[in-house]
């Protein structure tokens, strides 16, 4: 025996994949057949008796390498394209093309599904990837989680078909084009939030990234764009610094980097508003340095009461606060020792609004840690740029310590302070929260047999599942090495249980694959909420008691703390 | 031993191919019933035919009709999408008839086995 011929299965496996490949041209004969039928149905018998041949052995075929629900619906097609050769012209039914044409559409959407289920065996095996195999993130996608929308522009219709699969698994909604005019359409019809394109077309060497150059002349906005290419020289790649692409991959890409550069092209647009806290004694003051914050763009929540601070701090999250001096309970810089005896806190800028003018008081006020002084009456420039600048670098300071540097999701301290907000919120909002704790089965194994690097990519896998499948206000983070904390906001329990529950199942469809090895990986979850638990810690301890038993009985599952714990 | 199979679909031909040559046949394919006649002429050891039931122009029950009345008595395994009985009925000479499923790589060898056993 030699051992390199391909195995019985193997070639089975080949030609299932040759016989979904070609599809779509078996699926374009019979389209041309029926356009033919429908032209002259009398005189064309010969289209009728193709059109049943094809139908039939698409299904013949279909069955032959096991795609019943293709096989069913060609059949199906079949058997009403016997029954207008049986019938006799003048009996015809007229709606016949329409029902012909529903029946092209079913198979068409058929091999759609095929294509996007069996393409996972073109991919090169060398470096660890993922993919799902089963795509439920195709549907409509969780109430109110975001669903970017973003097209794909390939003349190369596998290319496509099969980004634009794993994009979905993303929690993308992808539209694709194969051709620039199409795409051209498209945008001018509904803006994507960013755009995927290919350099080469048929019509031209740099038409892709010309179209995108001429929108951009068109519409005078610039869209969010990546370039993907087989090419790689200079021509290329200056031709997509011109059309304003941030990010060059040449083909085949692997659709995790491909993600994250979709995610940074996208997150560029949103901008959230700084937030900044006004504590002042006299509420006309304050809302006079919130009104010029505020023209600013900026997100402004004003506090007379300093006995509030702690709480607002919690639920407000403000990037910088603004104090006043001299109040009558307590004076800023009491207040701001206090702020900075909480260790998440330290960072948090604190400026001065005061008539002192005096250097010296101003820099006794400073020792505290406030990181500036804004003297009374204010201008309202120096205020909106001081603010401002100072919030910035407590953004980018804060990003840098608030996430996990592998997954980008929060760390361990941010969850738990969000937590800590968000329950807060809760309570006052008397809305219910739930709290899910994650973790992967057997992860040591996967490192163990697999190695790091594809240990790394199970834990991107699943924290891009978690951010791109739940709301952006739910708080998602990296609770230890392969364990996850998830509060959903709103939410009941069964609602929860369900959410968590979907993920899983998709999660589990994920196929890794390292070198030539494969493997699926799953996680367990416990769900414990609010109100029934009133303390974040408590909350904690309940779900990981409930994720503890779903470990004991056997894993790959979501158990809910019904209070019997 | 040389199988003749005749499909207009080629990737089924290879399919049932696929599946003889892994039980240590060596497949001859051939996409309409013309050109499995000339494989038929080009090839004197082929020891059974396996063909599809509708093709183009000839049929496989014509098919097998034509090289009966030529004098060939070669073992005829008849493939269909549809019921395999009906096939059964209209042409009680076929030795047998087989339904186009994903189970051809477990139910097709043993058939064969059993018509060439039967002769």
């Amino acid at each position: 025996m030699n051992s390199n011929k391909p195995t019985l299965q193997e070639k089975i496996a080949r030609l299932r994949a040759s016989f979904i490949s070609q599809l779509p041209k078996r699926l374009e004969e019979a389209q041309h057949q029926l356009i033919l039928l429908k032209a002259d149905p009398c005189m064309n018998r010969v289209a009728a008796v193709e059109l049943h041949r094809t139908f039939h052995s698409l299904k013949g075929t279909g069955y032959s390498f096991g795609f019943h629900e293709l096989a069913g619906i060609a059949g199906d097609a079949e058997d009403y394209t016997q029954q207008l050769l049986d019938l006799p012209d003048e009996r015809t039914p007229p709606q016949w093309p329409d029902r012909l044409i529903g029946l092209l559409q079913e198979l068409a959407s058929q091999a759609q599904i095929l294509v996007y289920t069996d393409m996972r065996k073109d991919q090169p095996l060398e470096t660890p990837f993922f993919e799902m195999n089963d795509s439920s993130s195709d549907k409509d996608s969780k109430p109110g989680a975001c669903n970017r929308l973003v097209y794909i522009c390939d003349d190369e219709i596998d290319q496509v078909t099969h980004l634009s699969y794993q994009l979905r698994c993303f929690g993308y909604q992808v539209e694709h084009f194969t051709e620039t005019q199409e795409f051209d359409r498209a945008v001018m019809k509904k803006r994507p939030d960013a755009v995927v394109m290919d350099v080469r077309f048929p019509h031209g060497g740099t038409a892709g990234t010309d179209a995108l150059a001429n929108i951009q002349k068109v519409t005078g906005q610039q869209l969010p764009a990546i370039v993907l290419s087989g090419r790689d020289d200079f021509e290329a790649r200056l031709s997509a610094v011109r059309a304003g692409c941030q990010s060059y991959f040449t083909k085949p890409a692997r659709p995790l980097e491909l993600a994250t550069a979709l995610d940074e092209v996208m997150e560029e647009e949103v901008f959230e508003p700084y937030r900044i806290l006004i504590v002042d004694d006299e509420p006309e003051v304050a809302q006079y340095h919130s009104l010029i914050l505020e023209e600013a763009g900026m997100l402004v929540h004003e506090l007379s009461q300093p006995a509030n601070l702690l709480a607002t701090l919690q639920e407000f999250r403000p990037d910088l606060v603004l104090l006043d001096v001299y109040m009558p309970d307590c004076t800023g810089q009491e207040l701001s020792a206090l702020i900075r005896q909480f260790p998440e806190y330290l960072s948090l800028p604190i400026v001065y609004l005061s008539s002192e003018t005096d250097r010296q008081k101003q820099f006794s006020a400073m020792q505290v840690g406030v990181e500036g002084f804004i003297t009374k009456p204010v201008i309202p420039e120096e205020l909106v740029a001081a603010v401002a600048l100072r919030a910035e670098r407590m953004r980018s300071l804060r990003a840098l310590m608030v996430r996990d540097s592998l997954t980008g999701l929060y760390n361990h301290t941010t969850t738990t302070e969000l937590i800590e907000g968000a329950l807060a919120q809760a309570k006052r909002k008397q809305e219910s929260l739930a709290m899910v704790m994650l973790d992967l089965d057997s992860f040591k194994e996967v490192n163990d047999n697999y190695g790091h690097v594809a240990g790394d990519q199970v834990l991107l896998a699943l924290s891009r599942i978690l951010r791109h499948r739940l709301r952006t206000n739910d708080i998602v983070g990296r609770y230890g090495g392969e364990e996850f904390a998830i509060l959903l906001k709103d939410v009941t329990p069964q609602v929860a249980f369900e959410l968590v529950d979907q993920l899983r199942e998709d999660f589990s469809k994920i196929r890794f694959s390292s070198g030539q090895q494969e493997f699926y990986c799953t996680f367990s979850a416990g769900i414990s909420s609010f109100p029934f638990y009133l303390r974040a810690e408590e909350l904690r301890i309940a779900a990981d008691k409930v994720l503890y038993r779903a470990k004991k009985e056997g894993r790959n599952q979501v158990k809910l703390d019904d209070g019997n714990e | 031993m040389q199988i003749l199979v005749v499909d207009d679909d080629a990737l089924a031909a290879e399919m049932i191919g696929a599946v003889l040559e892994s039980e240590g046949y060596q497949p001859l394919l051939a996409e309409s019933a013309i050109e499995g006649m000339e494989q038929l002429n080009a090839n004197p050891d082929v020891g059974l035919v396996i063909s599809d039931m509708n093709m183009p122009l000839i049929n496989g029950i014509e098919f097998f009709r034509e090289l009966r009345e030529q004098g060939n008595q070669l073992p005829f395994i008849l493939l269909t999408g549809d019921d395999p009985k009906q096939a059964q009925q209209q042409e009680a000479g076929l030795d047998a008839c087989i339904l186009k499923d994903f189970n051809l790589d477990t139910s097709l060898p043993g058939l064969v086995s059993e018509v060439l056993n039967k002769r």
